[in-house]
Parts: structure tokens; C-alpha cells; sequence
């Protein structure tokens, strides 16, 4: 067969789901990422404006499925209310990452300026443990992470990306 | 109303009429209450998978959802083949089970277990009910999931305390569910340039599926492939939706399909799938399979069916019959150079025909299906069960009609032909229906014979008794080096004495002059009746291709054995 191209084949695929807040939901989508051969990397599951509903954040490495199944089985789901494949629009993705790290005394506070510097703060500190947060795109947590780890990392906490579609492009006063 | 009474109550609301089922501990209230629903005839089977298979049997047949019911624990577990055998092959079944009583959920209690988390992957839906105000609305919507858009199965695990609740039941009519769009109007400007590009083409071909069964299109397929000229085979799914004898027939694809028809996909310049998945079934070797199209385009009520396996050039997501009618009026006929095309396929047709072994002396399948068509010509009803005699029952019939031909295409469960034909008996009961099966896959379910002695079933059970998993045994003789592996089954019970011990009438035949007085005594007693064909237990199936291999590899009935 002559197939013809596809232009977005990225294995790695973030999705974005407005999901009925059904026991059980959150079975049924990770059910199917793991029938379907894909691989969840990173979940997220949050409550929206509406009650009863729930969003989520998928990336899921869709394996060696074609790219667009992962959105296309997830819709399959009668719970599946909305969802999006935006791996290719305009976004913003956003983790939240909190570190326990042993720091202390002069490095301690050049630490934190360095943490602030990259938007993070300070949450909380005794005489040999410190724990900063920080939220920002997948490649500053990685950098803030980067800064952390000489340190000696006790404890890592990260939340998952979620996502939403961006501004540019939206037409109505929003999108202005 | 008790849970109870509101879920048969609410059975009866959806016109069912038979449910198919077994009793237990968890779905007694249930039971205690069915006196009480008379409309409902309950059939007792002998397993509840037998259950399941008898409710898409009668789906199948009927065009409506089947109705199992089952106890909790072993009872729901045994319906999962069945499940996942109407899963496969999108046929709608609503499934009710006991569980234990909610306070009781979790807890490891008799007979629980997670039927929800096991039902889930061979289920278009699931619903776990534990209070009885909402038994009504998810039986209802139940019965919409299950027929609606892709049919499918349904299950639904009613807690005991939620049967034996009481509420006044609210028969809601309007059903919520904003994550659940089953139909789709078809994209117009795709199906206009797909009626352009089937006219343009010199090679087209159709292939037809389930999905053209299942939306009753088969008027509309005719009408498109004649207006348009386009030679149109189906699947093993879709046996029936395209008359056999048409002069445009391609037959049956797959690798185990026609010899014309491979010939005229692996050749086809477009190829147009009507309700159907492109499984590895009908494509073989995926990179192989038609090499020289230049246009595909995919039909199907399913959005996720595109680009599952092969992308196509153009997609309608609509229903089979909604997207042929829509492409009808933009059809032109082809232009002349199609002649050609159509005379290549007669000659394939002459070059690769069906063919079989006839004098070695031994009973040949093809001659026990020959000769059983020539009886119920193109009024029966076919139930196959999954072997050889599958692609026998699907090759060596001419199904002109549709709706004639049942069988476990997708998941290709063996044990399924008798319960199937039971249920579609109790669907179509003016049809006469046949039940062909490899004596291997019989006894996977022949405990449900009981149900056709009970019933007087006029269910005719055609035994390809080869002594051996005959398609296994192929497959080792042919792709595995003659090695036989755990495929003799000569170890069986003596099949008369067996439907003697049932309670039906068994007469065994072993030669081909027998056959005329076989297909007598089968049609002329009224109630089940066994017959065991003693066949040829060397006869194969052909043609088959290699596995691994693409369609043009296919093997044909070697010369010197025909
Ligand atoms: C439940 C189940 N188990 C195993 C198989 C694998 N299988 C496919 S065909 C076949 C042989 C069937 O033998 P028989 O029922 O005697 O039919 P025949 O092929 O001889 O017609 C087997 C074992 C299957 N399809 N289903």
C-alpha cells in the first residue's frame, strides 16, 4: 500500500481529557493505555469548574501504535467526555516539583537565591534539610533538579505535567 | 418495587424476550422475582459462558441485544469468553450479574470478585449498581450503549442489597451522557472524493465487514458496487453481505480467503473497506498487503479505526449504510479500461478456483457442505464453530443472502457454534439452523445440548469429526514440519451414544452416498439431531497462506490430491 505521510508521528503525545468523575474512571484510561500497548509517563487528575467533571493531563508514549490511537481509544470511553491530542498546538505545560535537600549555612543561602532565581521558593527549612518548590515547564524543573542534585537529594516529589492549550490563535476577547 | 422486580421490569420495557442464564447466591432476589415477569422467558443453560454465546447467537440472528444472566463470582467469570467473543465482533449483549452486597464489596466475601476490573477490557461498557434507585436508568442506558453506534457488550454487576431495595422507580426516557457520540454524519467531501476516486480507478476493489451486517447495508453495497462497477469481496465477518453469486463477487478475503479474491486485492489500484478493522486476519503480512494501491479508503462507524492499521488516503467515520447512501449520487460509471479489469478477475477466477480432494476414497467437508446447501439452499441459518470447519462452512456455501452465516470471526473461540446456534433458534425460530463444528470445539460446550433436548430445538448439529484439532494439525503439518503435537483427539466420546445419553437423535455417517439419506433424517425429525461426519481426517483447507507471508503467497489444494 502507498500510505500516504503523516506528518505528526512524535511517540510521545500529550493529551488533555474533560472525564466524568465516575469511580472507576481513572481505571478505565489507564486500562486502556496499558491494552493498547502505550505507556503512561506522566497523570495528572484534577477537579474543573463544572461539578461531576474532572480533568486530566496525559503524556503517554504511544508504543508502537500509530501516534493519533492514543486520543482516538482514549475518546472510546463512554466517560470521555472531551479530549484533545495537543502535542502539536500551542501550550502550556506546566510541573510543580518539591525537593527535600540536605543544605546548610553559606551554600544554603546562595542555594536559595540561585532557587528564587529560577522562580522557585523556599518552603520549608530546619538546621539540615531544606525543601524548595518550583513550578515551570518540564526543561526548567529539569535545570531546577540539575541545581538540586550535588546537593544530595533526600526526597523528590513531582506532580505530573498538566496542560493547557495556549492563547495564540483563540478568536473573542480571550484570544486578543 | 424491589431492585428486583424494577431490572426485569425494566427488562421487559426494552421488548426482551429470553434471557439466557444460571441461578446463584448473588442474584437470587432476581430469580425469586422472574414468576412474576412472565413476558420474560428465562433459559437455563448448562454454563454461563454457553449462556453468553447463546445471547449473541440470538443477537446475531435477531438484530437485538441478548440477555445473560449470572451469579456473582464463578458465574460472571464464565460469561467472560462470551464477552469477549461479542466484544470482538461488536455484537450487542446486555449481561446482568449478582454481586455481593455492597457493604461487602472489597472485602474478599463468598463468591466476590472484581467483575467490573475483569469485564472491562472485553466490554464496551460496565456498570457496577449499588443502590436500586439506580437500577432503571442504567438498564436503560444499558441497552442504548449496547446497540448504539459500534454494538457491543454491556455488563452490568447489580449488588444483592441493591436487588432487594425498594424505590419507586424513575422510568427516565432522556439518556446523559455527553462523553458518548455513536453516530456520525458522513463528511461529505471525503465521500465525494471517494465516489470520484472509485470512479477514476482502473483495479478497484470493495471489501465489505461485519459493520455492513450490522447496519443491514447490504442493498446499499450492491448499489454502489454495481453503479460504480467495483468487484467487492468480504471478510470471514462479513460472509453474506455481498452476494456470492454476484457477478461482481469476490468472495471471501483474509488469508484464508478466495484465490481471485487475493489475486484482485494484492492487484487493486483502490481498495475501499466498508465496516470492517483491516485485521491481520485480512491483511496477512501488513507490508505486503496491497502493494499497488494508490487510494484507500476506510468506511467505518469507528474513528479509531483509522490509521489503527493501515492509514488511509480518505476516511468517512459514519455508519455503513448512512455512507453508502451518501456516496450513491455522486457515482459515475467507470470508464471503459474497467473491462479489463473485470475480465482479469474472471480469469483468476477460472486459474485459482476452489478446489478439493474427491477420490481418496474418505468423506470430504466440502461434499457434507455441498450437499447441506443443496438441502436448505439460501434460507438456513449457518452457525460455525472456529477451526477448519469454519472457513469450510464460510468457503464452500453460497450465503446470497445476508444474516446467514454466524461465527466467531474476531476472537475465533472454539465452543461457540452450538450455544450460537441455540440462541439464534430461539431469535429466528421459522429458520432452520444449522450448527457446523470440528468435534474438538463441540465438546467445549456440549453440555448446552441439554438446552436444545429441553426445548425441542429443531437445531441440526453437523459433526466434522476428523479425530484431530484438524486446523492445528494443518498448521503443524504445513507451517511447522510435520511435526504433530497434542492434536489427536481420538480419545473422544462416541458422538451417537453422547446424543443418545442427551436425549436427541445421532446417526453417524462415513461415506459420500450416505450423505442424501443423512440430510433426510435430519430434516424430516423434528427436534435436535446429531449427525457425526466421519471426514477425511487429512483434508485441509485451501487456500491458506503461509504465516508470516504476505496474501500472494497463498497456497492452493496441492494438484496430485485433487
Ligand atoms: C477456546 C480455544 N482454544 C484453542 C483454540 C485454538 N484452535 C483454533 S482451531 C483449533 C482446532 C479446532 O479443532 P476442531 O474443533 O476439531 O475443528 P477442526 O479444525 O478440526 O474443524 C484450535 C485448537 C481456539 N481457537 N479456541
Amino acid at each position: 500500500m502507498i500510505t500516504p505521510e503523516v506528518v505528526d508521528t512524535r511517540r510521545l503525545r500529550v493529551v488533555t481529557a474533560i472525564v466524568q468523575d465516575h469511580p472507576g474512571v481513572l481505571s478505565r484510561v489507564s486500562g486502556m493505555v496499558r491494552r493498547r500497548g502505550f505507556n503512561i509517563q506522566g497523570l495528572t487528575v484534577g477537579p474543573t469548574g463544572v461539578p461531576g467533571r474532572s480533568r486530566m493531563t496525559l503524556t503517554v508514549d504511544a508504543g508502537h501504535a500509530e501516534a493519533d490511537q492514543v486520543e482516538k481509544q482514549l475518546d472510546r470511553l463512554i466517560e470521555v467526555i472531551e479530549i484533545r491530542d495537543v502535542t502539536d498546538s500551542p501550550k502550556l505545560l506546566r510541573e510543580l516539583a518539591i525537593v527535600k535537600v540536605s543544605v546548610t549555612g553559606e551554600q544554603r543561602e546562595q542555594t536559595t537565591r540561585e532557587v528564587q532565581g529560577f522562580g522557585g521558593r523556599l518552603l520549608a527549612a530546619n538546621e539540615a534539610l531544606v525543601i524548595y518548590e518550583l513550578s515551570g515547564e518540564f526543561e526548567s524543573v529539569e535545570s531546577f533538579l540539575g541545581l538540586m542534585r550535588p546537593l544530595g537529594i533526600v526526597d523528590i516529589a513531582r506532580s505530573g505535567p498538566v496542560a493547557m492549550t495556549s492563547l495564540a490563535g483563540l478568536a473573542g476577547p480571550e484570544g486578543e | 418495587m424491589t431492585g428486583a422486580d424494577i431490572l426485569l421490569e425494566a427488562l421487559e420495557r426494552e421488548g426482551v424476550d429470553t434471557i439466557f442464564g444460571y441461578p446463584g447466591g448473588a442474584n437470587l432476589p432476581i430469580y425469586q422475582r422472574l414468576h412474576a415477569h412472565p413476558k420474560l422467558r428465562h433459559i437455563l443453560v448448562g454454563h454461563e459462558q454457553g449462556a453468553a454465546h447463546m445471547a449473541d447467537g440470538y443477537a446475531r440472528a435477531s438484530g437485538r441485544p441478548g440477555v445473560v444472566f449470572a451469579t456473582s463470582g464463578p458465574g460472571a467469570l464464565n460469561t467472560i469468553t462470551g464477552l469477549a467473543t461479542a466484544f470482538m465482533d461488536s455484537v450487542p449483549l446486555v449481561a446482568v450479574t449478582g454481586q455481593v452486597a455492597s457493604g461487602m464489596v472489597g472485602r474478599d466475601a463468598f463468591q466476590e470478585s472484581d467483575v467490573i476490573g475483569c469485564s472491562q477490557p472485553v466490554t464496551k461498557h460496565n456498570y457496577l449498581v449499588t443502590r436500586v434507585e439506580d437500577v432503571a436508568p442504567v438498564l436503560k442506558e444499558a441497552f442504548y450503549i449496547a446497540s448504539s453506534g459500534r454494538p457491543g457488550p454491556v455488563l452490568i454487576d447489580i449488588c444483592k442489597d441493591a436487588q432487594q431495595a425498594e424505590c419507586e422507580p424513575a422510568w427516565e426516557e432522556r439518556i446523559q451522557r455527553p462523553g458518548y457520540r455513536p453516530a456520525f454524519e458522513p463528511d461529505l467531501s471525503q465521500v465525494e472524493r471517494a465516489a470520484a476516486a472509485l470512479a477514476r480507478a482502473e483495479r478497484p476493489v470493495i471489501l465489505a465487514g461485519h459493520g455492513v451486517l450490522l447496519s443491514s447495508a447490504e442493498q446499499e453495497l450492491i448499489a454502489v458496487a454495481e453503479k460504480a462497477v467495483v468487484p467487492t469481496g468480504t471478510t470471514l465477518l462479513g460472509v453474506g453481505a455481498f452476494p456470492v453469486r454476484h457477478p461482481l463477487s469476490l468472495h471471501m478475503t483474509g488469508f484464508m480467503g478466495t484465490g481471485w479474491n487475493l489475486k484482485a486485492v494484492q492487484n487493486a489500484d483502490l481498495l475501499m473497506c466498508v465496516g470492517m478493522r483491516v485485521d491481520d486476519r485480512v491483511t496477512a503480512k501488513l507490508n505486503d498487503w496491497a502493494p499497488r494501491a494508490e487510494t484507500f479508503i476506510h468506511v467505518d462507524i469507528d474513528r479509531s479505526e483509522m490509521g489503527k492499521n493501515v492509514r488511509p488516503h480518505l476516511e468517512v467515520v459514519a455508519d455503513a449504510g448512512t455512507a453508502l447512501r451518501a456516496m450513491l449520487p455522486h457515482l459515475v460509471p467507470p470508464p471503459a479500461s474497467r473491462g479489463a479489469w473485470l475480465t482479469q478477475i474472471d480469469r483468476w477466477r477460472e486459474e485459482h478456483p476452489l478446489r478439493y480432494a474427491k477420490s481418496n476414497g474418505h468423506l470430504q467437508p466440502q461434499d457434507v457442505m455441498i450437499a447441506m446447501y443443496e438441502r436448505c439452499a439460501d434460507e438456513a441459518i449457518v452457525v460455525a464453530d472456529v477451526g477448519q470447519n469454519q472457513i469450510w462452512a464460510a468457503l464452500w456455501w453460497n450465503y446470497l443472502k445476508p444474516g446467514l452465516f454466524i461465527n466467531s470471526g474476531g476472537a475465533g473461540t472454539m465452543g461457540f457454534a452450538l450455544p450460537a446456534a441455540i440462541g439464534a433458534k430461539f431469535a429466528r425460530p421459522e429458520k432452520a439452523v444449522w450448527c457446523v463444528a470440528g468435534e474438538g470445539g463441540f465438546v467445549m460446550t456440549a453440555q448446552e445440548l441439554s438446552v436444545a433436548v429441553k426445548h425441542q430445538l429443531d437445531v441440526k448439529i453437523v459433526l466434522l469429526n476428523n479425530f484431530c484439532l484438524g486446523m492445528v494439525r494443518q498448521f503443524q503439518d504445513d507451517f511447522y514440519g510435520g511435526v504433530r503435537s497434542e492434536v489427536d483427539l481420538r480419545h473422544l466420546p462416541d458422538f451417537v451414544k453422547l446424543a443418545d445419553a442427551y436425549g436427541l437423535a445421532g446417526i453417524k455417517v462415513e461415506r459420500a452416498e450416505q450423505l442424501p439419506e443423512a440430510f433426510d433424517f435430519a430434516q424430516r425429525t423434528p427436534g435436535p439431531v446429531l449427525i457425526d461426519f466421519r471426514i477425511d481426517p487429512s483434508a485441509n483447507v485451501y487456500p491458506i497462506v503461509p504465516l508470516g507471508a504476505g496474501l500472494n503467497d497463498f497456497w492452493e489444494q496441492p494438484d496430485d490430491y485433487a
